[in-house]
C-alpha cells in the first residue's frame, strides 16, 4: 500500500521523497512547503515545535492523510510508532503480544501467529533488550520499555522506512541508550529512520536534520543546518541559547505548554 | 420457556464474544445507543405489521454506519451519539403514545420479554452467534491491533477502517438481535457488562474472551431463572445480575 500522491512508475533513488507537499486537517494545511529526499540507509531527525507539523509529516508518510499538495513516496509501507503517551496501558496484552502485532503487516493477518512469527517476535523483543520481559503486561512496562515493545513491534514490521515519534522523550537513560543503538543498526541494514525530537544536540548525531515550524525551515547535514538563525526561525521565541560560543552548542527549548518555566533537553 | 432458554443461550454466547471487542475497541456507549436508536422503529413495525425484530436490524445497521462516518471525518463520535440517544427515546415514546393502548406494549419493547419469542428472533440470535465467532477467529487479530493503537494498526497495512465498520455493523446487528428478549433500553446488560467483568479478571484477550462469554452465559441463565420465579421480563434481572458482578469484581480490586 502507498501513500497516496506516490505514483508506482515514480523512479526515484531516494527512499523517502516530498515534492511540494503541503498536509493539515479538515483540507486546511498544518503543514506545507515540504520538500526533501532521503536515500535508504539514512537517519533523520525532525525538529521542530509542539505544533509545528512534526507528527502532521509522519501521518503524510503513512498515506494516513492525503497530501494536499504535491506528493510523497515511501518505499513500501512504514513503520510508524505513535507518541507513548498514546498508547492503551489498560489492554491486555504483554510485550510479546505487541511485538507480534508487526506480523500482521506481512498479510495472512486472518490467521492465528505463526511459529516463525513468534520466533521473529521474541527475536525483536530480545534485540531492544526486552526478552526477559517478554510475558510482562505492556501496562506494566516503563515508558521507556514500552517505548521499546512498540519498537519491536516495528523490527518485526521489517519495513524499509521507520517513522519514530519523538521515542526519547520521557524514557529512562538505558532505554535512551539501547533505542540510540538500534538507530545505528537499522542505519546499517540500509533502512531510513526518521526521529522527532526536541532534542537539539542529539540530532547532531543524525545524518540528516529537518527543520519544521508550520513549513520547511531547513533540511540538510547537522553542521549546515544546525546554526542559530534556523533554530530561531524554527522555534521562534521557544528557542535559548545557553552558550552563543560555538554555534549553537547548548540549546534549549522552552515549552510554553510546561508551567514553572520548565525546560525540555 | 424452552424458545427463552435457547435464545439466553444463543445470545449468551454471541454477547460474551461481542462484549470482549466492545470493552477493548471501548464501544460501550455506541452499543448502549445501537439498541435504543431502534425504539422508534420497533413502534413503527410493531404499528405497520412489519417484523420489529427485522425493523430493529435495519436501524441498527443505518445506525452503525452513521457512527462511522462520523469517527471517519475525524469527530469524536461521543456527541452525536447522544443525540442519536435521547432523539430515538423521546420520538419512540411520542410514536407509542399514538399506537399504543396500553402501556405493556411499551414496557415490552423497552424491557424485553421471554413471551412470545417467534422463530425469526431465534434464527437471529443464532446468525448473530455463527457472525461473532466468525469475527472472533478470523478479524480477532485486526481487531485487537486497531483497538490498542490505531495509528500504528494503519501504518502495518490492516484494512482498519473496513475491519472496524465490520465490527460496528456486527454489533449493530447484534444489539438488534437482543431486542426481544432483553429489550432496547437494557442491551448493554448483554453486550458490556461480560466483558467489563471479564476485563478485570483477565490479563490476554484469549482468557477476556472465554471469561467474557462463561461469565455472559451465567448471567443470562441466572436471570432468565430470576425472571421466571419472579414473573418479571428478563432483561432487568440479567442486567441487575449484570452489574452486581461487575460492580463487585470492580470493588475487590479497588480495595
Amino acid at each position: 500500500m502507498r501513500p497516496a500522491g506516490a505514483r508506482k512508475d515514480d523512479v526515484t533513488e531516494q527512499a523517502v521523497l516530498a515534492a511540494g507537499l503541503s498536509a493539515g486537517y479538515g483540507g486546511r494545511p498544518v503543514l506545507s512547503g515540504i520538500s526533501f529526499g532521503v536515500a535508504a540507509g539514512r537517519t533523520v531527525c525532525v525538529l521542530g515545535p509542539n505544533g509545528g507539523g512534526k507528527t502532521t509529516l509522519f501521518r503524510a508518510l503513512t498515506g494516513e492523510l492525503e497530501a494536499l499538495t504535491g506528493r510523497v513516496h515511501v518505499d513500501g509501507q512504514p513503520a510508524y510508532v505513535a507518541q507513548t503517551e498514546r498508547t492503551r496501558l489498560d489492554f491486555p496484552v504483554s510485550a510479546l503480544d505487541v511485538a507480534l502485532m508487526g506480523s500482521l503487516a506481512h498479510g495472512r493477518w486472518w490467521l492465528p501467529p505463526r511459529r516463525s512469527q513468534r520466533d521473529a517476535a521474541a527475536r525483536a523483543l530480545d534485540r531492544v533488550g526486552l526478552g526477559e520481559h517478554s510475558g510482562v503486561p505492556f501496562g506494566e512496562l516503563s515508558g521507556g520499555q514500552r517505548q521499546r515493545a512498540l519498537l519491536a513491534r516495528a523490527l518485526v514490521q521489517d519495513a524499509l522506512v521507520l517513522l519514530l515519534d519523538e521515542p526519547l522523550s520521557g524514557v529512562d537513560p538505558a532505554s535512551a541508550r539501547v533505542i540510540d543503538a538500534l538507530f545505528g543498526e537499522l542505519r546499517a541494514e540500509g533502512k531510513s529512520v526518521f526521529v522527532s525530537s526536541h532534542d537539539v544536540e542529539s540530532a547532531r548525531r543524525f545524518d540528516l536534520v529537518l527543520c519544521l515550524n508550520g513549513t520547511q525551515v531547513a533540511f540538510g547535514a547537522p553542521g549546515e543546518v544546525l546554526d542559530r538563525a534556523t533554530l530561531e526561525a524554527t522555534y521562534g521565541r521557544e528557542l535559548i541559547v545557553l552558550d552563543s560560543g560555538a554555534p549553537a552548542s547548548a540549546v534549549t527549548i522552552q515549552h510554553h505548554a510546561h508551567e514553572h518555566g520548565a525546560h525540555g533537553s | 420457556m424452552r424458545e427463552a432458554l435457547v435464545e439466553v443461550l444463543l445470545l449468551g454466547a454471541a454477547g460474551g464474544l461481542l462484549s470482549a471487542w466492545i470493552v477493548l475497541r471501548r464501544l460501550a456507549f455506541f452499543t448502549h445507543a445501537a439498541g435504543s436508536a431502534t425504539f422508534p422503529g420497533l413502534v413503527a413495525a410493531d404499528a405497520s405489521g412489519v417484523s420489529p425484530t427485522l425493523a430493529g436490524v435495519a436501524v441498527a445497521l443505518g445506525y452503525a454506519g452513521a457512527v462511522e462516518r462520523t469517527g471517519r471525518a475525524g469527530r469524536e463520535p461521543g456527541e452525536a451519539t447522544a443525540l442519536v440517544l435521547v432523539a430515538a427515546l423521546a420520538v419512540g415514546i411520542i410514536l407509542a403514545g399514538d399506537v399504543f393502548e396500553s402501556s405493556a406494549a411499551v414496557d415490552r419493547l423497552l424491557f424485553g420479554t421471554v413471551l412470545g419469542l417467534a422463530p425469526v428472533d431465534l434464527a437471529l440470535a443464532a446468525t448473530t452467534l455463527v457472525l461473532a465467532a466468525a469475527g472472533s477467529l478470523g478479524l480477532g487479530r485486526a481487531w485487537a491491533a486497531v483497538a490498542f493503537d490505531p495509528e500504528g494498526s494503519l501504518a502495518l497495512g490492516l484494512p482498519s477502517g473496513r475491519a472496524d465498520l465490520l465490527l460496528l455493523a456486527l454489533v449493530a446487528m447484534a444489539a438488534a438481535a437482543a431486542l426481544p428478549a432483553v429489550g432496547a433500553l437494557l442491551v448493554a446488560a448483554v453486550f458490556v457488562l461480560p466483558g467489563a467483568a471479564a476485563r478485570l479478571l483477565t490479563k490476554t484477550i484469549p482468557s477476556l474472551v472465554a471469561c467474557s462469554v462463561a461469565l455472559a452465559l451465567a448471567q443470562g441463565l441466572t436471570g432468565l431463572y430470576a425472571a421466571y420465579w419472579l414473573d418479571l421480563p428478563p432483561g432487568p434481572p440479567v442486567a441487575v445480575i449484570g452489574a452486581v458482578g461487575c460492580g463487585l469484581l470492580a470493588l475487590g480490586r479497588t480495595t
